[in-house]
Protein backbone atom coordinates (compact mmCIF):
# COMPACT_ATOMS: atom_id res chain seq x y z
CA UNK A 1 0.00 0.00 0.00
CA UNK A 2 1.05 3.69 -0.83
CA UNK A 3 0.17 6.81 -0.54
CA UNK A 4 0.10 9.28 -3.27
CA UNK A 5 0.96 12.49 -3.47
CA UNK A 6 -2.57 14.32 -3.14
CA UNK A 7 -3.74 12.28 -0.19
CA UNK A 8 -0.69 13.83 1.90
CA UNK A 9 -1.61 17.70 0.62
CA UNK A 10 -5.17 16.18 2.30
CA UNK A 11 -3.91 14.95 5.27
CA UNK A 12 -1.72 17.61 5.54
CA UNK A 13 -4.96 20.22 5.20
CA UNK A 14 -6.70 18.57 8.01
CA UNK A 15 -3.22 18.47 10.39
CA UNK A 16 -3.31 22.27 9.70
CA UNK A 17 0.42 22.08 8.40
CA UNK A 18 1.81 23.37 5.71
CA UNK A 19 4.33 21.37 3.21
CA UNK A 20 6.44 22.67 0.82
CA UNK A 21 6.13 21.44 -2.29
CA UNK A 22 10.14 20.73 -2.86
CA UNK A 23 9.55 18.05 0.37
CA UNK A 24 7.04 16.17 -1.16
CA UNK A 25 8.38 13.64 -3.39
CA UNK A 26 10.55 12.46 -0.15
CA UNK A 27 7.41 12.92 2.44
CA UNK A 28 5.29 10.62 0.05
CA UNK A 29 7.90 8.29 0.03
CA UNK A 30 8.46 7.81 3.48
CA UNK A 31 4.82 8.19 4.59
CA UNK A 32 4.64 5.07 2.12
CA UNK A 33 7.45 3.28 3.68
CA UNK A 34 5.89 4.19 6.70
CA UNK A 35 2.51 2.66 6.09
CA UNK A 36 3.53 -0.35 4.57
CA UNK A 37 5.78 -1.04 7.38
CA UNK A 38 3.01 -0.83 10.30
CA UNK A 39 0.53 -2.36 7.79
CA UNK A 40 2.01 -5.77 8.86
CA UNK A 41 -0.33 -5.74 11.87
CA UNK A 42 -3.24 -6.19 9.58
CA UNK A 43 -1.43 -10.02 9.25
CA UNK A 44 -2.01 -10.74 13.16
CA UNK A 45 -5.82 -11.85 13.67
CA UNK A 46 -7.40 -9.76 16.70
CA UNK A 47 -11.06 -10.56 15.70
CA UNK A 48 -13.92 -7.66 15.93
CA UNK A 49 -14.41 -8.11 19.71
CA UNK A 50 -10.67 -8.02 20.88
CA UNK A 51 -10.01 -5.85 23.92
CA UNK A 52 -8.36 -2.92 22.99
CA UNK A 53 -5.57 -1.49 25.25
CA UNK A 54 -6.52 0.54 28.49
CA UNK A 55 -3.64 3.05 29.72
CA UNK A 56 -2.08 2.70 32.59
CA UNK A 57 -2.25 -0.57 35.24
CA UNK A 58 -5.27 -1.71 36.15
CA UNK A 59 -4.97 -0.38 39.72
CA UNK A 60 -5.57 3.18 38.90
CA UNK A 61 -8.01 5.12 39.83
CA UNK A 62 -8.86 8.11 38.61
CA UNK A 63 -9.62 11.04 40.91
CA UNK A 64 -12.57 12.99 39.92
CA UNK A 65 -12.70 15.40 36.83
CA UNK A 66 -13.28 18.12 39.01
CA UNK A 67 -12.48 21.95 37.79
CA UNK A 68 -9.77 23.69 40.81
CA UNK A 69 -7.64 26.40 40.39
CA UNK A 70 -3.68 25.96 40.36
CA UNK A 71 -1.99 29.09 41.01
CA UNK A 72 0.44 30.44 38.61
CA UNK A 73 4.06 31.21 39.17
CA UNK A 74 3.04 34.48 37.48
CA UNK A 75 -0.58 35.67 35.25
CA UNK A 76 -0.86 36.25 32.35
CA UNK A 77 0.33 39.60 31.69
CA UNK A 78 3.58 38.35 32.36
CA UNK A 79 3.17 35.73 30.23
CA UNK A 80 1.70 36.95 27.19
CA UNK A 81 3.70 38.77 24.43
CA UNK A 82 1.50 41.53 24.40
CA UNK A 83 -1.68 42.23 27.40
CA UNK A 84 -4.22 44.78 26.99
CA UNK A 85 -7.24 45.36 29.65
CA UNK A 86 -7.68 41.82 30.48
CA UNK A 87 -7.19 40.46 26.65
CA UNK A 88 -4.25 38.91 25.11
CA UNK A 89 -3.29 41.51 21.79
CA UNK A 90 -3.29 39.35 18.91
CA UNK A 91 -1.24 40.65 15.47
CA UNK A 92 -3.81 42.27 13.22
CA UNK A 93 -4.79 40.05 10.26
CA UNK A 94 -5.03 40.88 6.17
CA UNK A 95 -8.19 39.79 6.34
CA UNK A 96 -9.16 42.65 8.61
CA UNK A 97 -6.93 45.39 6.91
CA UNK A 98 -9.78 46.90 5.28
CA UNK A 99 -10.57 48.92 8.52
CA UNK A 100 -12.14 46.17 10.74
CA UNK A 101 -11.35 45.78 14.11
CA UNK A 102 -7.67 45.17 15.41
CA UNK B 1 32.41 26.74 56.57
CA UNK B 2 28.57 26.87 56.26
CA UNK B 3 26.28 24.47 54.67
CA UNK B 4 25.40 26.94 52.27
CA UNK B 5 28.94 27.60 51.45
CA UNK B 6 29.39 23.99 50.24
CA UNK B 7 26.21 24.28 48.77
CA UNK B 8 27.37 27.51 46.54
CA UNK B 9 30.39 25.78 46.02
CA UNK B 10 29.04 22.89 44.57
CA UNK B 11 27.22 24.52 42.53
CA UNK B 12 30.07 26.53 40.81
CA UNK B 13 32.47 23.24 40.33
CA UNK B 14 28.87 21.39 38.84
CA UNK B 15 29.16 24.81 36.07
CA UNK B 16 32.44 24.25 35.73
CA UNK B 17 32.09 20.15 34.65
CA UNK B 18 28.79 21.68 32.72
CA UNK B 19 30.84 24.28 30.62
CA UNK B 20 33.98 21.90 29.78
CA UNK B 21 31.26 19.46 28.06
CA UNK B 22 30.09 22.39 26.25
CA UNK B 23 31.36 20.41 23.06
CA UNK B 24 28.55 18.00 23.29
CA UNK B 25 25.96 20.14 22.61
CA UNK B 26 24.21 18.51 25.62
CA UNK B 27 22.95 21.45 27.34
CA UNK B 28 20.05 24.32 25.73
CA UNK B 29 20.76 26.87 28.49
CA UNK B 30 23.58 29.65 28.27
CA UNK B 31 26.40 28.41 29.93
CA UNK B 32 26.66 32.48 32.07
CA UNK B 33 22.42 31.70 32.23
CA UNK B 34 23.39 28.60 34.40
CA UNK B 35 25.94 29.24 36.58
CA UNK B 36 24.49 32.24 37.75
CA UNK B 37 21.06 30.16 38.62
CA UNK B 38 22.77 27.38 40.16
CA UNK B 39 24.31 29.65 42.34
CA UNK B 40 21.11 31.62 43.23
CA UNK B 41 19.62 27.77 43.82
CA UNK B 42 22.34 26.89 45.96
CA UNK B 43 21.91 30.28 48.21
CA UNK B 44 18.37 29.21 49.40
CA UNK B 45 18.25 25.91 49.18
CA UNK B 46 16.99 23.81 52.01
CA UNK B 47 19.66 21.55 53.77
CA UNK B 48 17.26 19.02 54.88
CA UNK B 49 16.95 17.37 51.79
CA UNK B 50 18.11 13.69 50.67
CA UNK B 51 19.78 15.32 47.51
CA UNK B 52 20.72 18.67 48.74
CA UNK B 53 22.85 20.61 46.52
CA UNK B 54 22.97 17.62 44.02
CA UNK B 55 22.62 18.87 40.34
CA UNK B 56 20.19 17.64 38.49
CA UNK B 57 19.98 18.46 34.15
CA UNK B 58 16.32 18.30 33.38
CA UNK B 59 15.14 17.36 29.41
CA UNK B 60 13.94 20.03 28.12
CA UNK B 61 10.73 18.79 27.52
CA UNK B 62 10.61 19.09 31.29
CA UNK B 63 8.86 22.86 32.20
CA UNK B 64 10.80 24.55 34.72
CA UNK B 65 10.52 27.96 36.40
CA UNK B 66 14.51 28.95 35.55
CA UNK B 67 14.93 28.64 32.05
CA UNK B 68 13.58 28.28 28.83
CA UNK B 69 11.25 25.14 27.85
CA UNK B 70 11.93 25.00 23.61
CA UNK B 71 11.32 20.24 23.67
CA UNK B 72 14.21 21.15 21.01
CA UNK B 73 11.73 23.16 18.92
CA UNK B 74 11.66 26.52 17.07
CA UNK B 75 7.64 26.48 17.81
CA UNK B 76 8.62 26.88 21.74
CA UNK B 77 11.56 28.64 20.95
CA UNK B 78 11.62 31.24 24.16
CA UNK B 79 8.85 29.75 25.55
CA UNK B 80 9.20 29.72 29.70
CA UNK B 81 6.80 27.89 31.82
CA UNK B 82 4.84 29.66 34.64
CA UNK B 83 5.26 26.46 36.38
CA UNK B 84 7.65 23.55 37.25
CA UNK B 85 6.99 20.28 36.82
CA UNK B 86 5.77 18.03 39.87
CA UNK B 87 8.91 15.79 39.27
CA UNK B 88 11.17 19.24 39.22
CA UNK B 89 9.36 20.68 42.42
CA UNK B 90 10.10 17.22 44.20
CA UNK B 91 13.69 17.34 43.14
CA UNK B 92 13.78 21.55 44.66
CA UNK B 93 12.16 20.30 48.00
CA UNK B 94 14.82 17.09 48.25
CA UNK B 95 17.37 20.29 47.98
CA UNK B 96 18.52 19.49 44.01
CA UNK B 97 20.04 22.05 41.53
CA UNK B 98 18.10 22.63 38.64
CA UNK B 99 21.54 22.19 36.64
CA UNK B 100 20.14 23.64 33.31
CA UNK B 101 17.80 22.51 30.24
CA UNK B 102 19.16 19.09 27.78
CA UNK B 103 19.26 18.89 24.34
CA UNK B 104 16.35 16.24 23.07
CA UNK B 105 14.74 15.31 19.54
CA UNK B 106 12.42 17.39 19.34
CA UNK B 107 9.17 16.84 21.12
CA UNK B 108 10.79 13.51 21.86
CA UNK B 109 10.77 11.98 18.82
CA UNK B 110 13.73 10.34 17.78
CA UNK B 111 16.32 7.88 18.43
CA UNK B 112 19.33 9.97 18.08
CA UNK B 113 18.88 13.64 18.91
CA UNK B 114 19.76 14.33 15.74
CA UNK B 115 16.22 16.07 15.57
CA UNK B 116 16.96 18.65 17.41
CA UNK B 117 16.27 22.16 16.49
CA UNK B 118 19.17 23.39 18.08
CA UNK B 119 21.76 20.95 16.56
CA UNK B 120 22.20 16.81 17.42
CA UNK B 121 24.25 15.88 20.70
CA UNK B 122 27.60 14.45 20.14
CA UNK B 123 28.51 10.75 21.93
CA UNK B 124 30.20 11.49 25.29
CA UNK B 125 33.37 9.27 23.77
CA UNK B 126 32.63 8.88 20.11
CA UNK B 127 32.32 12.20 18.64
CA UNK B 128 31.36 10.50 15.52
CA UNK B 129 28.29 8.50 16.88
CA UNK B 130 25.25 9.53 18.17
CA UNK B 131 24.14 9.23 22.09
CA UNK B 132 21.11 7.60 21.43
CA UNK B 133 17.51 9.36 21.91
CA UNK B 134 15.33 11.45 22.28
CA UNK B 135 16.85 12.17 25.99
CA UNK B 136 20.20 12.14 24.36
CA UNK B 137 21.22 15.37 25.91
CA UNK B 138 20.42 13.88 29.67
CA UNK B 139 22.82 11.12 29.20
CA UNK B 140 25.67 12.17 27.31
CA UNK B 141 25.94 15.13 30.33
CA UNK B 142 25.83 12.54 33.00
CA UNK B 143 28.48 10.01 30.81
CA UNK B 144 30.50 12.82 30.81
CA UNK B 145 30.48 13.51 34.00
CA UNK B 146 29.02 16.73 34.38
CA UNK B 147 26.12 16.10 36.46
CA UNK B 148 25.49 12.97 38.76
CA UNK B 149 22.13 12.65 37.82
CA UNK B 150 19.33 13.87 34.90
CA UNK B 151 15.75 13.48 34.50
CA UNK B 152 14.67 12.39 30.75
CA UNK B 153 11.19 11.05 29.59
CA UNK B 154 10.42 8.08 27.81
CA UNK B 155 7.16 7.53 24.90
CA UNK B 156 9.32 4.33 23.49
CA UNK B 157 12.38 4.32 25.33
CA UNK B 158 13.99 7.30 25.05
CA UNK B 159 16.01 7.16 28.63
CA UNK B 160 16.81 3.18 28.25
CA UNK B 161 18.47 3.86 24.85
CA UNK B 162 20.44 6.74 25.39
CA UNK B 163 21.85 5.05 28.43
CA UNK B 164 22.95 2.05 26.78
CA UNK B 165 24.36 3.99 24.17
CA UNK B 166 26.19 6.08 26.52
CA UNK B 167 27.47 3.11 29.70
CA UNK B 168 24.81 4.55 31.82
CA UNK B 169 21.84 3.58 33.67
CA UNK B 170 18.51 4.54 33.00
CA UNK B 171 15.20 3.88 34.40
CA UNK B 172 11.71 4.17 33.18
CA UNK B 173 9.22 3.61 36.32
CA UNK B 174 5.80 1.84 35.84
CA UNK B 175 3.48 4.16 34.20
CA UNK B 176 1.62 5.67 36.63
CA UNK B 177 4.76 5.80 39.10
CA UNK B 178 5.77 9.49 38.33
CA UNK B 179 3.66 12.32 37.65
CA UNK B 180 3.24 13.65 33.90
CA UNK B 181 2.42 17.43 34.86
CA UNK B 182 4.62 19.64 33.20
CA UNK B 183 5.92 16.62 31.22
CA UNK B 184 5.21 18.43 27.78
CA UNK B 185 2.45 16.04 26.25
CA UNK B 186 3.68 13.56 23.19
CA UNK B 187 1.79 10.23 23.62
CA UNK B 188 -0.12 10.16 26.79
CA UNK B 189 -0.73 6.52 27.22
CA UNK B 190 2.91 6.17 26.74
CA UNK B 191 4.85 9.08 28.02
CA UNK B 192 6.70 8.87 31.58
CA UNK B 193 9.91 10.53 33.49
CA UNK B 194 12.65 8.65 33.88
CA UNK B 195 15.82 8.99 35.54
CA UNK B 196 19.82 8.73 34.54
CA UNK B 197 22.29 8.30 37.10
CA UNK B 198 25.91 7.20 36.64
CA UNK B 199 25.03 4.43 39.34
CA UNK B 200 21.83 2.72 40.25
CA UNK B 201 22.18 4.59 43.44
CA UNK B 202 22.22 7.49 41.98
CA UNK B 203 19.23 6.90 39.90
CA UNK B 204 17.28 4.95 42.20
CA UNK B 205 17.58 7.71 44.97
CA UNK B 206 16.65 10.69 42.42
CA UNK B 207 13.83 7.94 41.29
CA UNK B 208 12.43 7.78 44.66
CA UNK B 209 12.34 11.50 45.38
CA UNK B 210 10.30 12.59 42.44
CA UNK B 211 7.66 9.33 42.53
CA UNK B 212 4.31 9.08 44.78
CA UNK B 213 1.13 11.01 44.37
CA UNK B 214 0.35 13.97 42.38
CA UNK B 215 -3.14 15.29 42.75
CA UNK B 216 -2.28 17.52 39.47
CA UNK B 217 -2.08 14.49 37.32
CA UNK B 218 -5.12 11.79 37.50
CA UNK B 219 -2.66 9.32 35.46
CA UNK B 220 -0.61 9.05 38.54
CA UNK B 221 -1.02 6.06 41.16
CA UNK B 222 -2.04 7.80 44.79
CA UNK B 223 1.28 5.44 45.86
CA UNK B 224 3.62 6.38 48.18
CA UNK B 225 7.04 7.83 47.06
CA UNK B 226 9.24 4.56 45.40
CA UNK B 227 11.08 2.81 48.66
CA UNK B 228 14.59 2.13 48.05
CA UNK B 229 15.62 -1.82 48.45
CA UNK B 230 18.79 -2.77 49.86
CA UNK B 231 21.92 -3.91 48.07
CA UNK B 232 21.12 -7.88 48.33
CA UNK B 233 24.38 -10.15 49.17
CA UNK B 234 23.40 -12.37 46.25
CA UNK B 235 19.81 -13.06 44.05
CA UNK B 236 18.78 -16.82 45.74
CA UNK B 237 14.83 -16.97 44.86
CA UNK B 238 15.43 -14.62 42.15
CA UNK B 239 13.67 -15.84 38.56
CA UNK B 240 14.90 -14.25 35.44
CA UNK B 241 13.14 -15.03 32.20
CA UNK B 242 15.35 -14.42 29.13
CA UNK B 243 12.57 -13.83 26.07
CA UNK B 244 13.70 -15.79 22.89
CA UNK B 245 12.48 -12.98 20.89
CA UNK B 246 15.07 -10.93 22.10
CA UNK B 247 17.85 -12.76 20.81
CA UNK B 248 17.59 -12.84 17.04
CA UNK B 249 19.48 -14.28 14.64
CA UNK B 250 20.83 -11.09 13.58
CA UNK B 251 21.54 -9.52 17.02
CA UNK B 252 24.69 -7.53 17.02
CA UNK B 253 27.41 -10.68 17.79
CA UNK B 254 29.21 -8.56 20.56
CA UNK B 255 25.54 -7.32 22.18
CA UNK B 256 24.95 -10.62 22.37
CA UNK B 257 28.05 -12.01 23.85
CA UNK B 258 28.02 -9.26 26.69
CA UNK B 259 24.25 -10.41 27.21
CA UNK B 260 25.45 -13.72 27.51
CA UNK B 261 28.05 -13.13 30.31
CA UNK B 262 25.73 -11.00 32.00
CA UNK B 263 23.06 -13.73 32.20
CA UNK B 264 26.22 -15.95 33.70
CA UNK B 265 26.85 -13.35 36.35
CA UNK B 266 23.31 -13.45 37.39
CA UNK B 267 23.59 -17.25 37.62
CA UNK B 268 26.50 -17.23 39.32
CA UNK B 269 24.86 -14.36 41.82
CA UNK B 270 21.61 -17.23 42.60
CA UNK B 271 19.36 -16.46 40.08
CA UNK B 272 17.16 -19.05 38.74
CA UNK B 273 16.75 -18.33 34.51
CA UNK B 274 14.99 -19.60 32.44
CA UNK B 275 13.69 -19.15 28.80
CA UNK B 276 10.78 -17.27 27.89
CA UNK B 277 8.48 -16.58 25.32
CA UNK B 278 6.90 -13.03 24.24
CA UNK B 279 5.17 -13.79 20.89
CA UNK B 280 3.63 -10.88 19.95
CA UNK B 281 7.68 -8.68 20.15
CA UNK B 282 8.11 -8.79 16.62
CA UNK B 283 4.71 -6.30 16.02
CA UNK B 284 5.21 -3.77 19.21
CA UNK B 285 7.76 -1.07 16.42
CA UNK B 286 4.69 -1.13 14.36
CA UNK B 287 1.94 -0.51 17.19
CA UNK B 288 4.29 1.81 18.61
CA UNK B 289 4.05 3.85 15.25
CA UNK B 290 0.61 3.70 15.41
CA UNK B 291 -0.37 4.51 18.85
CA UNK B 292 2.43 7.21 19.48
CA UNK B 293 1.90 9.43 16.19
CA UNK B 294 -1.78 9.08 16.89
CA UNK B 295 -1.57 10.72 20.20
CA UNK B 296 1.31 12.87 19.23
CA UNK B 297 -1.27 14.53 16.25
CA UNK B 298 -3.78 15.62 18.63
CA UNK B 299 -1.57 16.58 21.67
CA UNK B 300 0.47 19.04 19.17
CA UNK B 301 -2.71 20.47 17.84
CA UNK B 302 -2.26 22.99 20.36
CA UNK B 303 0.89 24.55 19.01
CA UNK B 304 -0.71 27.09 16.58
CA UNK B 305 1.46 30.08 17.02
CA UNK B 306 -1.42 31.84 18.90
CA UNK B 307 -0.96 30.17 22.55
CA UNK B 308 2.61 29.63 22.52
CA UNK B 309 5.96 30.46 20.85
CA UNK B 310 6.68 31.93 17.94
CA UNK B 311 4.02 33.28 15.54
CA UNK B 312 4.93 32.94 11.37
CA UNK B 313 3.52 36.10 10.32
CA UNK B 314 1.93 37.43 6.98
CA UNK B 315 -0.41 34.67 6.80
CA UNK B 316 -4.10 35.98 5.01
CA UNK B 317 -6.40 34.38 7.30
CA UNK B 318 -5.85 32.17 10.89
CA UNK B 319 -5.87 28.91 9.29
CA UNK B 320 -3.16 30.01 7.24
CA UNK B 321 -1.53 31.01 9.96
CA UNK B 322 -1.68 28.11 12.05
CA UNK B 323 -0.42 26.37 8.56
CA UNK B 324 2.14 28.45 8.43
CA UNK B 325 3.52 28.81 12.00
CA UNK B 326 2.88 25.12 11.84
CA UNK B 327 5.16 23.99 8.76
CA UNK B 328 7.99 26.33 9.66
CA UNK B 329 7.84 25.49 13.84
CA UNK B 330 8.19 21.86 13.69
CA UNK B 331 11.09 20.24 12.41
CA UNK B 332 10.89 17.13 9.26
CA UNK B 333 10.41 14.44 12.04
CA UNK B 334 7.70 15.95 13.93
CA UNK B 335 6.13 17.19 10.72
CA UNK B 336 5.65 13.54 9.46
CA UNK B 337 4.62 12.13 12.86
CA UNK B 338 1.76 14.33 13.16
CA UNK B 339 1.02 13.62 9.12
CA UNK B 340 1.09 9.46 10.23
CA UNK B 341 -0.98 10.21 13.16
CA UNK B 342 -3.62 12.33 11.41
CA UNK B 343 -3.83 9.65 8.90
CA UNK B 344 -4.68 6.64 11.51
CA UNK B 345 -7.64 8.77 13.01
CA UNK B 346 -9.00 9.92 9.97
CA UNK B 347 -12.04 8.65 8.87
CA UNK B 348 -12.00 5.15 7.58
CA UNK B 349 -8.87 4.68 8.41
CA UNK B 350 -9.20 4.44 12.58
CA UNK B 351 -10.50 1.22 12.81
CA UNK B 352 -7.69 -0.28 10.08
CA UNK B 353 -4.57 1.13 12.31
CA UNK B 354 -5.91 2.65 15.37
CA UNK B 355 -8.40 0.51 16.90
CA UNK B 356 -5.72 -2.63 15.27
CA UNK B 357 -2.71 -1.10 17.42
CA UNK B 358 -4.70 -0.63 20.56
CA UNK B 359 -5.96 -4.57 20.42
CA UNK B 360 -2.39 -5.44 19.34
CA UNK B 361 -1.06 -3.60 22.81
CA UNK B 362 -3.49 -5.99 24.88
CA UNK B 363 -1.79 -8.99 23.37
CA UNK B 364 1.78 -7.44 24.23
CA UNK B 365 0.37 -6.83 27.72
CA UNK B 366 -1.15 -10.19 27.97
CA UNK B 367 2.64 -11.77 26.72
CA UNK B 368 3.93 -10.09 30.11
CA UNK B 369 1.56 -11.41 32.48
CA UNK B 370 1.37 -15.03 31.02
CA UNK B 371 5.48 -15.07 31.88
CA UNK B 372 4.95 -13.21 35.14
CA UNK B 373 2.16 -15.81 36.04
CA UNK B 374 4.57 -18.34 35.76
CA UNK B 375 6.92 -17.41 38.43
CA UNK B 376 9.18 -14.91 36.61
CA UNK B 377 10.20 -12.03 38.67
CA UNK B 378 11.89 -9.78 36.11
CA UNK B 379 12.91 -10.38 32.48
CA UNK B 380 16.72 -9.92 31.82
CA UNK B 381 17.21 -8.98 27.63
CA UNK B 382 19.92 -6.46 25.62
CA UNK B 383 18.81 -2.86 26.22
CA UNK B 384 19.30 -2.14 22.12
CA UNK B 385 20.27 -4.31 18.98
CA UNK B 386 23.46 -2.98 18.22
CA UNK B 387 26.19 -0.39 20.04
CA UNK B 388 25.75 3.64 19.23
CA UNK B 389 25.39 3.59 15.33
CA UNK B 390 27.38 6.62 13.76
CA UNK B 391 25.50 10.32 13.15
CA UNK B 392 23.64 10.70 9.72
CA UNK B 393 23.61 6.62 9.35
CA UNK B 394 19.80 6.35 9.62
CA UNK B 395 18.55 9.75 8.87
CA UNK B 396 17.23 9.48 5.35
CA UNK B 397 15.25 5.71 6.63
CA UNK B 398 12.50 6.50 9.25
CA UNK B 399 11.98 3.26 9.27
CA UNK B 400 15.58 2.04 10.17
CA UNK B 401 15.54 4.48 12.99
CA UNK B 402 12.45 3.48 14.55
CA UNK B 403 13.81 -0.45 14.57
CA UNK B 404 16.94 0.97 16.62
CA UNK B 405 14.08 0.78 19.85
CA UNK B 406 12.68 -2.47 19.35
CA UNK B 407 13.72 -3.79 22.38
CA UNK B 408 11.96 -1.08 24.72
CA UNK B 409 9.06 0.50 23.22
CA UNK B 410 7.23 -2.67 24.43
CA UNK B 411 7.47 -1.77 27.87
CA UNK B 412 6.19 1.99 27.54
CA UNK B 413 3.23 -0.05 25.52
CA UNK B 414 2.32 -2.08 28.46
CA UNK B 415 3.28 0.29 31.51
CA UNK B 416 5.55 -1.76 32.74
CA UNK B 417 8.99 -0.60 34.74
CA UNK B 418 12.28 -0.85 32.84
CA UNK B 419 15.95 0.10 33.29
CA UNK B 420 19.55 -0.35 31.45
CA UNK B 421 22.51 -0.95 33.15
CA UNK B 422 25.88 -1.15 31.28
CA UNK B 423 27.00 -4.82 30.95
CA UNK B 424 29.99 -4.42 28.98
CA UNK B 425 31.90 -2.68 26.07
CA UNK B 426 32.37 -3.60 22.32
CA UNK B 427 34.68 -1.96 20.34
CA UNK B 428 35.36 0.48 22.78
CA UNK B 429 31.29 0.97 22.84
CA UNK B 430 29.26 0.39 25.83
CA UNK B 431 26.23 -2.17 25.69
CA UNK B 432 23.66 -1.73 27.80
CA UNK B 433 21.77 -4.63 29.40
CA UNK B 434 17.69 -4.32 30.31
CA UNK B 435 15.92 -5.32 32.88
CA UNK B 436 11.82 -5.38 32.68
CA UNK B 437 10.12 -5.81 35.55
CA UNK B 438 6.25 -6.18 37.29
CA UNK B 439 4.11 -3.13 37.69
CA UNK B 440 5.01 -1.38 40.64
CA UNK B 441 7.98 -3.38 41.44
CA UNK B 442 11.00 -1.47 40.37
CA UNK B 443 12.31 -2.40 44.06
CA UNK B 444 12.99 -6.21 42.74
CA UNK B 445 14.20 -4.30 39.70
CA UNK B 446 16.52 -2.65 41.27
CA UNK B 447 18.00 -5.13 43.74
CA UNK B 448 18.93 -7.21 41.11
CA UNK B 449 20.27 -4.09 39.26
CA UNK B 450 22.34 -3.46 42.03
CA UNK B 451 23.41 -6.86 42.78
CA UNK B 452 24.24 -7.13 38.76
CA UNK B 453 26.24 -4.19 38.87
CA UNK B 454 28.57 -5.31 41.59
CA UNK B 455 29.70 -8.71 39.75
CA UNK B 456 29.69 -7.42 35.83
CA UNK B 457 32.56 -5.92 34.29
CA UNK B 458 30.45 -3.15 32.71
CA UNK B 459 34.07 -1.07 31.15
CA UNK B 460 35.23 -4.72 29.74
CA UNK B 461 35.56 -5.94 26.53
CA UNK B 462 32.39 -8.84 26.28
Amino acid sequence: MSISREEVLHIARLAELDVVEEALPTLVEQMSRILDYVAQLNRLPTGETARPYVAGPDAITLRADEVKPWPLAFGPKQLAPAFRDGFFVVPRLEAFDDGGAA
Amino acid sequence: MTEATDAVQSARAAADRIAKAKRLNALLTPIKELRKSLVQQAQTVHPGGVLYGMPVAIKDNICTLEFETSCGSKILEGYRSPFDATAVAKLKAAGALVAGKTNCDEFGMGSSTEHSAYGRTIHPTEKTRVPGGSSGGSAALVAAGAVPAALGSETGGSVRQPASFCGIVGIKPTYGRVSRYGLVAFGSSLDQIGVFGRSVHDAARVLSVISGRDPKDATCEGRDPLRLPTVPENLDGFVIGIPKEYFPPDLDPGVRRACERAIRVLKELGAAVREVSLPHTPYAVPTYYIVAPAEASSNLARYDGVRYGPRFDGAADVAALYRSTRGQGFGAEVRRRILIGTYVLSSGYYDAYYRKAQQVRALLAQDFRNVFDRGVDLVFTPTTPTTAFKAGEKLADPVQMYLSDIFVCTANLVGLPAMSMPIGRVKGLPVGGQFIGQTFLEDEMLEAAYALERAVPAVEEA
